[in-house]
Protein backbone atom coordinates (compact mmCIF):
# COMPACT_ATOMS: atom_id res chain seq x y z
CA UNK A 1 0.00 0.00 0.00
CA UNK A 2 1.18 3.57 -1.50
CA UNK A 3 0.36 6.77 0.16
CA UNK A 4 -0.69 9.26 -2.03
CA UNK A 5 2.21 11.89 -2.58
CA UNK A 6 4.38 14.38 -5.57
CA UNK A 7 7.66 14.62 -5.16
CA UNK A 8 9.85 16.86 -6.65
CA UNK A 9 13.42 16.96 -7.16
CA UNK A 10 15.45 19.29 -8.34
CA UNK A 11 13.04 20.12 -11.75
CA UNK A 12 13.30 22.11 -13.84
CA UNK A 13 11.77 22.91 -17.46
CA UNK A 14 13.21 24.74 -20.64
CA UNK A 15 10.11 25.56 -22.89
CA UNK A 16 11.86 26.09 -26.36
CA UNK A 17 9.49 28.80 -28.35
CA UNK A 18 9.53 28.04 -31.48
CA UNK A 19 9.11 31.23 -33.91
CA UNK A 20 8.11 30.55 -37.37
CA UNK A 21 11.37 30.02 -38.79
CA UNK A 22 12.82 27.55 -36.34
CA UNK A 23 9.42 25.34 -36.84
CA UNK A 24 9.90 25.27 -40.80
CA UNK A 25 12.07 22.21 -42.46
CA UNK A 26 12.46 24.72 -44.99
CA UNK A 27 14.67 27.14 -42.90
CA UNK A 28 16.74 24.47 -41.64
CA UNK A 29 17.70 22.99 -44.93
CA UNK A 30 18.53 26.66 -45.68
CA UNK A 31 20.48 26.82 -43.01
CA UNK A 32 22.49 23.78 -43.01
CA UNK A 33 24.04 25.99 -46.31
CA UNK A 34 25.09 28.72 -44.54
CA UNK A 35 28.13 29.29 -42.90
CA UNK A 36 27.59 32.32 -41.24
CA UNK A 37 27.18 31.54 -37.23
CA UNK A 38 25.21 35.00 -36.55
CA UNK A 39 22.84 33.62 -39.00
CA UNK A 40 22.64 30.78 -37.32
CA UNK A 41 22.27 31.95 -33.80
CA UNK A 42 19.67 34.65 -35.21
CA UNK A 43 17.16 31.63 -36.56
CA UNK A 44 18.02 29.41 -33.58
CA UNK A 45 14.84 28.55 -31.39
CA UNK A 46 14.56 30.88 -27.92
CA UNK A 47 14.68 28.92 -24.59
CA UNK A 48 12.72 30.15 -21.69
CA UNK A 49 13.36 29.11 -18.34
CA UNK A 50 9.86 28.38 -17.02
CA UNK A 51 10.83 26.50 -13.78
CA UNK A 52 14.32 26.50 -12.26
CA UNK A 53 15.84 24.07 -9.39
CA UNK A 54 12.29 22.86 -7.54
CA UNK A 55 12.20 20.44 -5.21
CA UNK A 56 9.75 19.58 -2.38
CA UNK A 57 7.62 17.00 -1.69
CA UNK A 58 3.63 16.84 -0.36
CA UNK A 59 1.53 13.95 0.99
CA UNK A 60 -1.81 12.85 1.81
CA UNK A 61 -4.15 15.31 3.26
CA UNK A 62 -2.14 18.29 1.74
CA UNK A 63 -3.72 21.36 0.73
CA UNK A 64 -1.05 23.19 -0.98
CA UNK A 65 -1.71 27.22 -2.48
CA UNK A 66 0.83 28.31 -5.80
CA UNK A 67 1.18 31.92 -5.09
CA UNK A 68 3.46 34.44 -7.30
CA UNK A 69 2.65 36.95 -10.37
CA UNK A 70 1.65 36.44 -13.87
CA UNK A 71 4.21 34.22 -15.40
CA UNK A 72 5.86 33.00 -12.01
CA UNK A 73 5.27 29.66 -13.39
CA UNK A 74 2.28 28.26 -11.53
CA UNK A 75 0.07 26.72 -14.53
CA UNK A 76 3.80 25.27 -15.71
CA UNK A 77 4.26 23.46 -12.06
CA UNK A 78 0.91 21.98 -12.09
CA UNK A 79 1.31 20.83 -15.75
CA UNK A 80 4.88 19.08 -14.10
CA UNK A 81 2.94 17.60 -11.52
CA UNK A 82 -0.04 16.47 -14.05
CA UNK A 83 2.65 14.73 -16.28
CA UNK A 84 1.48 17.04 -19.02
CA UNK A 85 4.87 18.71 -19.70
CA UNK A 86 7.74 15.94 -18.64
CA UNK A 87 10.53 18.42 -17.25
CA UNK A 88 13.78 18.92 -18.64
CA UNK A 89 16.10 18.38 -15.68
CA UNK A 90 15.39 16.81 -12.39
CA UNK A 91 12.65 14.26 -11.38
CA UNK A 92 8.66 13.76 -10.35
CA UNK A 93 7.19 11.10 -9.05
CA UNK A 94 3.56 11.31 -8.28
CA UNK A 95 1.60 8.33 -6.34
CA UNK A 96 -2.10 8.35 -7.09
CA UNK A 97 -4.41 8.85 -9.44
CA UNK A 98 -3.76 12.36 -11.02
CA UNK A 99 -6.58 14.89 -12.47
CA UNK A 100 -5.80 18.15 -14.04
CA UNK A 101 -8.52 20.56 -13.66
CA UNK A 102 -6.76 23.43 -16.01
CA UNK A 103 -9.50 24.53 -18.32
CA UNK A 104 -13.50 23.55 -17.23
CA UNK A 105 -14.39 23.99 -20.74
CA UNK A 106 -11.82 21.87 -22.81
CA UNK A 107 -13.70 19.06 -24.91
CA UNK A 108 -16.91 20.85 -25.39
CA UNK A 109 -18.40 19.78 -28.28
CA UNK A 110 -20.96 22.96 -29.83
CA UNK A 111 -22.99 20.29 -31.75
CA UNK A 112 -23.03 17.83 -29.26
CA UNK A 113 -26.65 18.05 -26.32
CA UNK A 114 -25.40 19.00 -22.88
CA UNK A 115 -26.04 15.02 -21.80
CA UNK A 116 -22.96 14.36 -25.10
CA UNK A 117 -20.93 16.58 -23.64
CA UNK A 118 -21.03 14.77 -19.89
CA UNK A 119 -20.16 11.50 -21.41
CA UNK A 120 -17.21 13.59 -23.46
CA UNK A 121 -15.77 15.36 -20.75
CA UNK A 122 -16.26 12.63 -18.37
CA UNK A 123 -13.62 10.09 -20.94
CA UNK A 124 -11.36 13.56 -21.30
CA UNK A 125 -11.12 13.32 -17.07
CA UNK A 126 -10.58 9.54 -17.14
CA UNK A 127 -13.82 8.00 -16.18
CA UNK A 128 -14.79 4.87 -17.33
CA UNK A 129 -18.14 4.12 -18.59
CA UNK A 130 -19.76 3.08 -15.96
CA UNK A 131 -18.49 5.22 -13.69
CA UNK A 132 -20.52 8.29 -15.99
CA UNK A 133 -23.83 6.68 -16.33
CA UNK A 134 -24.09 6.44 -12.85
CA UNK A 135 -22.84 9.81 -12.19
CA UNK A 136 -24.82 11.28 -15.17
CA UNK A 137 -28.05 12.07 -13.04
CA UNK A 138 -26.03 13.47 -10.21
CA UNK A 139 -24.37 16.07 -12.68
CA UNK A 140 -27.91 16.72 -14.46
CA UNK A 141 -29.91 17.69 -11.68
CA UNK A 142 -26.41 19.97 -10.16
CA UNK A 143 -26.51 22.05 -13.72
CA UNK A 144 -30.54 22.62 -13.31
CA UNK A 145 -30.01 22.56 -17.01
CA UNK A 146 -33.51 19.77 -17.01
CA UNK A 147 -34.66 19.96 -20.69
CA UNK A 148 -31.88 22.37 -22.06
CA UNK A 149 -29.75 18.95 -21.66
CA UNK A 150 -30.93 17.34 -24.71
CA UNK A 151 -30.18 20.46 -26.86
CA UNK A 152 -27.18 21.11 -28.65
CA UNK A 153 -24.28 23.12 -26.55
CA UNK A 154 -24.52 26.20 -29.34
CA UNK A 155 -28.00 26.77 -27.88
CA UNK A 156 -26.95 27.49 -24.46
CA UNK A 157 -25.62 30.89 -22.78
CA UNK A 158 -22.34 31.76 -21.58
CA UNK A 159 -23.02 31.14 -18.12
CA UNK A 160 -25.09 28.10 -18.95
CA UNK A 161 -21.87 26.46 -20.29
CA UNK A 162 -19.70 27.67 -17.45
CA UNK A 163 -22.20 25.28 -15.08
CA UNK A 164 -22.45 22.38 -17.55
CA UNK A 165 -18.17 22.74 -17.60
CA UNK A 166 -18.55 23.23 -13.60
CA UNK A 167 -20.34 20.39 -12.66
CA UNK A 168 -18.76 17.65 -15.30
CA UNK A 169 -15.39 18.84 -14.05
CA UNK A 170 -16.43 18.62 -10.11
CA UNK A 171 -18.06 15.36 -10.14
CA UNK A 172 -14.29 13.67 -10.57
CA UNK A 173 -13.01 11.42 -8.15
CA UNK A 174 -9.31 12.75 -7.73
CA UNK A 175 -6.60 10.97 -5.61
CA UNK A 176 -4.68 13.97 -6.59
CA UNK A 177 -6.45 17.63 -7.95
CA UNK A 178 -4.87 20.00 -9.47
CA UNK A 179 -6.23 23.22 -10.12
CA UNK A 180 -6.21 26.54 -12.36
CA UNK A 181 -7.93 29.54 -10.75
CA UNK A 182 -10.87 28.96 -8.75
CA UNK A 183 -13.65 27.46 -10.73
CA UNK A 184 -15.53 30.78 -10.51
CA UNK A 185 -19.63 30.16 -12.01
CA UNK A 186 -22.63 31.96 -12.87
CA UNK A 187 -24.71 34.13 -10.67
CA UNK A 188 -24.85 34.69 -6.92
CA UNK A 189 -27.24 31.86 -6.13
CA UNK A 190 -25.36 29.58 -8.16
CA UNK A 191 -22.38 30.50 -6.59
CA UNK A 192 -22.91 29.47 -3.38
CA UNK A 193 -24.30 25.57 -3.95
CA UNK A 194 -21.01 25.95 -6.48
CA UNK A 195 -19.02 26.58 -3.47
CA UNK A 196 -20.62 23.74 -1.36
CA UNK A 197 -19.64 21.11 -4.12
CA UNK A 198 -16.22 22.72 -4.58
CA UNK A 199 -15.74 21.90 -0.55
CA UNK A 200 -16.85 18.38 -1.21
CA UNK A 201 -14.36 17.73 -4.31
CA UNK A 202 -11.55 19.06 -2.41
CA UNK A 203 -12.88 16.64 0.89
CA UNK A 204 -12.84 13.28 -1.85
CA UNK A 205 -9.49 14.41 -2.72
CA UNK A 206 -6.21 13.20 -0.53
CA UNK A 207 -4.29 16.10 -1.99
CA UNK A 208 -4.94 19.68 -4.08
CA UNK A 209 -3.02 21.70 -5.54
CA UNK A 210 -4.51 25.42 -6.30
CA UNK A 211 -3.07 28.23 -8.58
CA UNK A 212 -4.23 31.28 -6.88
CA UNK A 213 -4.25 35.02 -7.41
CA UNK A 214 -5.62 35.95 -4.53
CA UNK A 215 -3.90 35.21 -0.90
CA UNK A 216 -7.17 35.37 0.81
CA UNK A 217 -8.47 32.34 -1.07
CA UNK A 218 -4.92 30.59 -0.29
CA UNK A 219 -5.79 30.96 3.56
CA UNK A 220 -8.65 29.44 3.45
CA UNK A 221 -8.18 26.67 1.49
CA UNK A 222 -4.83 25.39 1.81
CA UNK A 223 -2.39 24.48 5.07
CA UNK A 224 0.59 24.71 2.78
CA UNK A 225 1.85 27.33 0.07
CA UNK A 226 4.32 27.72 -2.46
CA UNK A 227 5.67 31.31 -3.90
CA UNK A 228 6.99 31.17 -7.16
CA UNK A 229 8.83 34.07 -9.08
CA UNK A 230 10.23 33.98 -12.07
CA UNK A 231 10.23 29.90 -12.32
CA UNK A 232 12.17 29.95 -8.98
CA UNK A 233 10.91 28.60 -5.32
CA UNK A 234 10.81 31.37 -3.50
CA UNK A 235 9.59 30.17 -0.12
CA UNK A 236 7.46 27.35 1.13
CA UNK A 237 5.80 26.55 4.45
CA UNK A 238 2.59 27.28 6.36
CA UNK A 239 0.49 28.97 4.61
CA UNK A 240 0.55 31.95 6.95
CA UNK A 241 4.10 32.20 6.76
CA UNK A 242 4.33 32.12 2.86
CA UNK A 243 1.56 34.65 2.37
CA UNK A 244 2.89 36.89 4.88
CA UNK A 245 6.64 36.91 2.83
CA UNK A 246 4.88 36.99 -0.47
CA UNK A 247 2.78 40.37 0.62
CA UNK A 248 5.81 42.14 2.32
CA UNK A 249 7.86 41.32 -1.03
CA UNK A 250 4.67 43.29 -3.31
CA UNK A 251 4.39 45.78 -0.78
CA UNK A 252 8.27 46.29 -1.40
CA UNK A 253 7.58 46.30 -4.76
CA UNK B 1 14.77 0.06 -26.26
CA UNK B 2 13.89 2.57 -23.14
CA UNK B 3 11.53 4.54 -26.21
CA UNK B 4 9.93 1.46 -27.36
CA UNK B 5 8.64 0.71 -23.94
CA UNK B 6 7.54 4.35 -23.46
CA UNK B 7 5.63 3.87 -26.93
CA UNK B 8 4.39 0.54 -25.88
CA UNK B 9 3.19 1.83 -22.41
CA UNK B 10 1.29 4.73 -24.54
CA UNK B 11 -0.06 2.03 -26.93
CA UNK B 12 -1.38 0.18 -24.59
CA UNK B 13 -3.04 2.86 -22.74
CA UNK B 14 -4.39 4.19 -25.97
CA UNK B 15 -5.97 1.27 -26.78
CA UNK B 16 -7.43 0.82 -23.40
CA UNK B 17 -9.29 4.26 -24.23
CA UNK B 18 -11.15 3.22 -27.63
CA UNK B 19 -14.14 4.75 -25.67
CA UNK B 20 -12.51 8.30 -25.80
CA UNK B 21 -11.11 8.25 -29.40
CA UNK B 22 -13.97 6.12 -31.04
CA UNK B 23 -15.82 8.94 -29.78
CA UNK B 24 -13.42 11.88 -30.59
CA UNK B 25 -13.48 10.73 -33.99
CA UNK B 26 -17.27 10.72 -34.28
CA UNK B 27 -17.73 14.23 -33.31
CA UNK B 28 -15.59 15.36 -35.73
CA UNK B 29 -17.83 13.96 -38.42
CA UNK B 30 -20.37 14.94 -36.88
CA UNK B 31 -18.70 18.73 -36.89
CA UNK B 32 -18.23 18.48 -40.32
CA UNK B 33 -21.61 17.73 -40.73
CA UNK B 34 -23.91 19.24 -38.53
CA UNK B 35 -27.06 19.62 -39.99
CA UNK B 36 -26.70 18.29 -43.61
CA UNK B 37 -29.20 15.74 -44.39
CA UNK B 38 -26.84 13.60 -46.05
CA UNK B 39 -23.88 13.83 -43.54
CA UNK B 40 -21.09 12.08 -44.58
CA UNK B 41 -22.86 10.15 -47.42
CA UNK B 42 -22.06 13.75 -49.80
CA UNK B 43 -18.94 12.25 -49.60
CA UNK B 44 -20.32 9.47 -50.97
CA UNK B 45 -21.74 10.88 -53.65
CA UNK B 46 -18.52 13.06 -54.82
CA UNK B 47 -16.75 9.91 -55.02
CA UNK B 48 -19.37 8.21 -56.69
CA UNK B 49 -19.04 11.08 -59.71
CA UNK B 50 -15.29 10.76 -59.45
CA UNK B 51 -15.32 7.38 -60.21
CA UNK B 52 -18.07 7.48 -62.67
CA UNK B 53 -16.57 10.26 -64.94
CA UNK B 54 -13.15 8.65 -64.25
CA UNK B 55 -14.38 5.33 -66.04
CA UNK B 56 -16.17 7.59 -68.38
CA UNK B 57 -13.23 9.29 -69.55
CA UNK B 58 -9.95 6.23 -68.99
CA UNK B 59 -12.20 3.63 -69.59
CA UNK B 60 -13.03 4.84 -73.29
CA UNK B 61 -9.12 6.12 -73.20
CA UNK B 62 -7.36 2.86 -72.44
CA UNK B 63 -10.76 0.99 -74.46
CA UNK B 64 -11.27 -0.73 -71.62
CA UNK B 65 -14.23 -3.19 -70.61
CA UNK B 66 -16.48 -1.85 -67.65
CA UNK B 67 -17.45 -5.17 -66.18
CA UNK B 68 -13.77 -5.48 -65.53
CA UNK B 69 -12.58 -1.39 -65.44
CA UNK B 70 -15.40 -0.27 -62.94
CA UNK B 71 -14.97 -2.87 -60.49
CA UNK B 72 -11.21 -2.38 -60.44
CA UNK B 73 -11.39 1.27 -60.26
CA UNK B 74 -13.59 1.80 -57.51
CA UNK B 75 -12.73 -0.81 -54.98
CA UNK B 76 -8.81 1.21 -56.06
CA UNK B 77 -10.26 4.47 -55.36
CA UNK B 78 -12.31 3.73 -52.10
CA UNK B 79 -9.69 2.10 -50.63
CA UNK B 80 -6.66 4.28 -51.61
CA UNK B 81 -8.89 7.15 -50.11
CA UNK B 82 -8.89 5.59 -46.81
CA UNK B 83 -5.00 4.60 -46.72
CA UNK B 84 -4.28 8.27 -48.57
CA UNK B 85 -6.61 10.52 -45.59
CA UNK B 86 -5.31 8.58 -42.68
CA UNK B 87 -1.68 9.63 -43.60
CA UNK B 88 -2.67 12.87 -44.61
CA UNK B 89 -4.46 13.63 -42.07
CA UNK B 90 -2.15 11.93 -39.33
CA UNK B 91 0.21 14.78 -40.04
CA UNK B 92 -2.17 17.31 -38.10
CA UNK B 93 -3.57 14.70 -35.54
CA UNK B 94 -0.92 16.30 -32.92
CA UNK B 95 -0.96 19.62 -34.35
CA UNK B 96 -4.60 19.89 -34.23
CA UNK B 97 -4.97 18.37 -30.89
CA UNK B 98 -2.62 20.40 -29.46
CA UNK B 99 -5.44 22.08 -26.90
CA UNK B 100 -5.93 18.48 -25.34
CA UNK B 101 -2.26 17.92 -25.03
CA UNK B 102 -1.45 20.72 -23.41
CA UNK B 103 -4.46 20.37 -21.03
CA UNK B 104 -5.20 16.91 -20.07
CA UNK B 105 -2.47 14.21 -19.82
CA UNK B 106 -3.91 11.39 -21.87
CA UNK B 107 -1.83 9.30 -24.09
CA UNK B 108 -0.91 10.19 -26.98
CA UNK B 109 -1.61 7.89 -29.64
CA UNK B 110 -5.30 8.14 -29.37
CA UNK B 111 -5.24 11.48 -31.28
CA UNK B 112 -3.82 9.25 -34.26
CA UNK B 113 -6.37 6.70 -33.65
CA UNK B 114 -8.92 9.25 -33.91
CA UNK B 115 -7.62 10.06 -37.13
CA UNK B 116 -7.95 6.16 -38.01
CA UNK B 117 -11.31 5.84 -36.88
CA UNK B 118 -12.88 9.38 -38.44
CA UNK B 119 -11.64 7.98 -42.20
CA UNK B 120 -12.79 4.74 -41.35
CA UNK B 121 -16.29 5.56 -40.88
CA UNK B 122 -15.73 7.78 -44.24
CA UNK B 123 -14.77 4.42 -45.31
CA UNK B 124 -17.75 2.69 -44.36
CA UNK B 125 -19.99 5.25 -45.90
CA UNK B 126 -17.56 5.18 -49.48
CA UNK B 127 -18.01 1.13 -49.29
CA UNK B 128 -21.69 1.58 -50.64
CA UNK B 129 -19.83 2.60 -53.98
CA UNK B 130 -17.91 -0.78 -54.34
CA UNK B 131 -21.36 -2.78 -52.84
CA UNK B 132 -23.41 -0.83 -55.84
CA UNK B 133 -20.72 -1.59 -58.78
CA UNK B 134 -20.27 -5.39 -57.36
CA UNK B 135 -23.99 -5.66 -57.25
CA UNK B 136 -24.39 -4.61 -61.05
CA UNK B 137 -21.26 -6.55 -62.60
CA UNK B 138 -21.63 -9.68 -60.38
CA UNK B 139 -18.83 -11.01 -57.75
CA UNK B 140 -16.51 -13.29 -59.53
CA UNK B 141 -15.36 -15.70 -56.82
CA UNK B 142 -17.19 -16.09 -53.17
CA UNK B 143 -14.30 -17.72 -52.16
CA UNK B 144 -11.67 -14.78 -52.32
CA UNK B 145 -14.21 -12.50 -50.80
CA UNK B 146 -13.49 -13.21 -47.04
CA UNK B 147 -9.70 -12.85 -47.66
CA UNK B 148 -10.65 -9.16 -47.94
CA UNK B 149 -10.83 -8.36 -44.29
CA UNK B 150 -7.26 -9.39 -43.16
CA UNK B 151 -6.54 -7.19 -45.76
CA UNK B 152 -8.43 -4.30 -44.94
CA UNK B 153 -6.95 -4.79 -41.53
CA UNK B 154 -2.89 -4.97 -42.59
CA UNK B 155 -3.82 -2.05 -44.79
CA UNK B 156 -4.99 0.01 -41.81
CA UNK B 157 -2.18 -1.03 -39.42
CA UNK B 158 -0.31 0.23 -42.30
CA UNK B 159 -1.49 3.40 -42.79
CA UNK B 160 -1.45 3.74 -39.29
CA UNK B 161 1.99 3.30 -38.90
CA UNK B 162 2.83 5.91 -41.53
CA UNK B 163 0.20 8.68 -39.90
CA UNK B 164 2.66 7.94 -36.68
CA UNK B 165 6.12 9.05 -38.56
CA UNK B 166 4.32 12.19 -39.90
CA UNK B 167 2.35 13.09 -37.43
CA UNK B 168 5.10 13.52 -35.26
CA UNK B 169 7.67 14.99 -37.27
CA UNK B 170 4.48 17.50 -38.50
CA UNK B 171 4.18 18.55 -34.70
CA UNK B 172 8.02 19.81 -35.07
CA UNK B 173 7.95 20.77 -38.91
CA UNK B 174 5.22 22.45 -39.64
CA UNK B 175 6.01 22.25 -44.08
CA UNK B 176 5.71 18.62 -43.45
CA UNK B 177 2.24 18.53 -43.72
CA UNK B 178 2.48 19.97 -47.45
CA UNK B 179 4.63 17.56 -48.44
CA UNK B 180 3.05 14.67 -47.41
CA UNK B 181 0.28 15.98 -49.40
CA UNK B 182 2.13 16.49 -52.52
CA UNK B 183 3.94 13.04 -52.24
CA UNK B 184 0.57 11.63 -51.65
CA UNK B 185 -0.43 12.97 -54.64
CA UNK B 186 2.06 11.84 -56.89
CA UNK B 187 1.94 8.51 -55.81
CA UNK B 188 -1.87 8.30 -56.53
CA UNK B 189 -0.73 8.35 -60.07
CA UNK B 190 1.25 5.75 -60.20
CA UNK B 191 -0.38 3.45 -57.82
CA UNK B 192 -2.04 1.23 -60.09
CA UNK B 193 -5.68 2.18 -59.22
CA UNK B 194 -7.07 4.07 -62.71
CA UNK B 195 -5.17 1.89 -64.48
CA UNK B 196 -4.07 -2.42 -64.31
CA UNK B 197 -0.26 -2.85 -62.96
CA UNK B 198 0.04 -4.93 -66.26
CA UNK B 199 -0.48 -2.00 -68.63
CA UNK B 200 2.83 0.01 -67.25
CA UNK B 201 4.60 -2.81 -69.45
CA UNK B 202 8.20 -2.29 -69.56
CA UNK B 203 7.89 0.17 -66.58
CA UNK B 204 6.62 -2.32 -64.20
CA UNK B 205 9.08 -1.82 -61.39
CA UNK B 206 6.88 1.65 -61.01
CA UNK B 207 4.27 -0.38 -59.14
CA UNK B 208 6.93 -3.10 -58.14
CA UNK B 209 8.75 -0.75 -55.98
CA UNK B 210 5.59 1.18 -55.05
CA UNK B 211 4.98 0.10 -51.04
CA UNK B 212 1.16 1.37 -51.70
CA UNK B 213 0.48 -1.03 -54.55
CA UNK B 214 0.68 -3.96 -52.42
CA UNK B 215 -1.70 -2.68 -49.96
CA UNK B 216 -4.29 -1.61 -52.16
CA UNK B 217 -3.81 -5.38 -53.89
CA UNK B 218 -4.41 -7.12 -50.30
CA UNK B 219 -7.70 -5.47 -50.45
CA UNK B 220 -9.12 -5.46 -53.61
CA UNK B 221 -7.94 -8.50 -55.52
CA UNK B 222 -10.12 -10.97 -53.02
CA UNK B 223 -12.72 -8.66 -54.06
CA UNK B 224 -11.89 -8.85 -57.90
CA UNK B 225 -12.10 -12.84 -57.18
CA UNK B 226 -8.16 -13.52 -57.27
CA UNK B 227 -6.28 -14.83 -54.52
CA UNK B 228 -3.39 -11.88 -53.42
CA UNK B 229 0.02 -13.79 -54.47
CA UNK B 230 1.99 -15.01 -51.17
CA UNK B 231 5.06 -12.37 -52.31
CA UNK B 232 2.35 -9.39 -52.12
CA UNK B 233 1.52 -10.91 -48.55
CA UNK B 234 5.14 -10.74 -47.22
CA UNK B 235 5.93 -7.58 -48.64
CA UNK B 236 2.88 -5.89 -46.94
CA UNK B 237 3.61 -8.35 -43.39
CA UNK B 238 6.67 -6.70 -43.70
CA UNK B 239 6.12 -3.73 -43.87
CA UNK B 240 3.79 -3.90 -41.49
CA UNK B 241 6.70 -5.55 -38.61
CA UNK B 242 8.98 -3.20 -39.69
CA UNK B 243 6.88 0.36 -39.64
CA UNK B 244 5.89 -0.44 -36.57
CA UNK B 245 8.65 -0.96 -34.86
CA UNK B 246 10.17 2.12 -36.62
CA UNK B 247 7.08 4.48 -35.95
CA UNK B 248 6.95 2.90 -32.13
CA UNK B 249 10.46 3.17 -31.59
CA UNK B 250 11.03 7.01 -32.77
CA UNK B 251 7.65 7.95 -31.33
CA UNK B 252 8.96 6.67 -27.74
CA UNK B 253 12.34 8.85 -28.64
CA UNK B 254 10.26 12.06 -28.73
CA UNK B 255 7.63 10.94 -26.76
CA UNK B 256 8.13 13.57 -24.11
CA UNK B 257 9.25 16.46 -26.75
CA UNK B 258 5.66 16.50 -27.99
CA UNK B 259 3.82 19.27 -25.93
CA UNK B 260 6.85 21.00 -25.94
CA UNK B 261 6.23 20.89 -30.07
CA UNK B 262 3.00 21.91 -30.68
Amino acid sequence: MTTTSITLEHVGLDLPIFDVSGQSLKKRVLRAGRRNRIAEDNAGVVIVRALDDISFSIEAGDRLGLIGANGAGKSTLLRVMAGIYPPTAGSVRTQGKTVPLLDISLGMDEHSTGRQNIRLRGLLLGMGDNEIRSKTEEIAAFTELNDYLDLPLRTYSTGMRVRLGFAISTAVDAEILLLDEVLGVGDARFQEKAKARLEGLHRRAEIVVIALHSNEAIRKACNKAIWLDRGKLMAMGSTAEVTAAYEAHVARG
Amino acid sequence: MAALGTATADLAASLKSWRLWSLLGWIEIRQRYARSKLGPFWLTISMGVVIGTIAFVFGTLFHQDMATYLPMLSIGMVTWTLMSTIITEGCNAYINSAQYIRQVNTPRLIYLFQAMWRNFIIFLHNFVIVLIVLGIYGVKSWETVPLFVPGLLVLLLNAVWMAMVVGLFSARFRDLPQIVAAFMQTMYFVTPIMFAASALKKHEWIVTFNPFAYLIDLVREPLLGHWPTPFTWVVALGMTVVGWIFALALTGRYHRRIPYWL
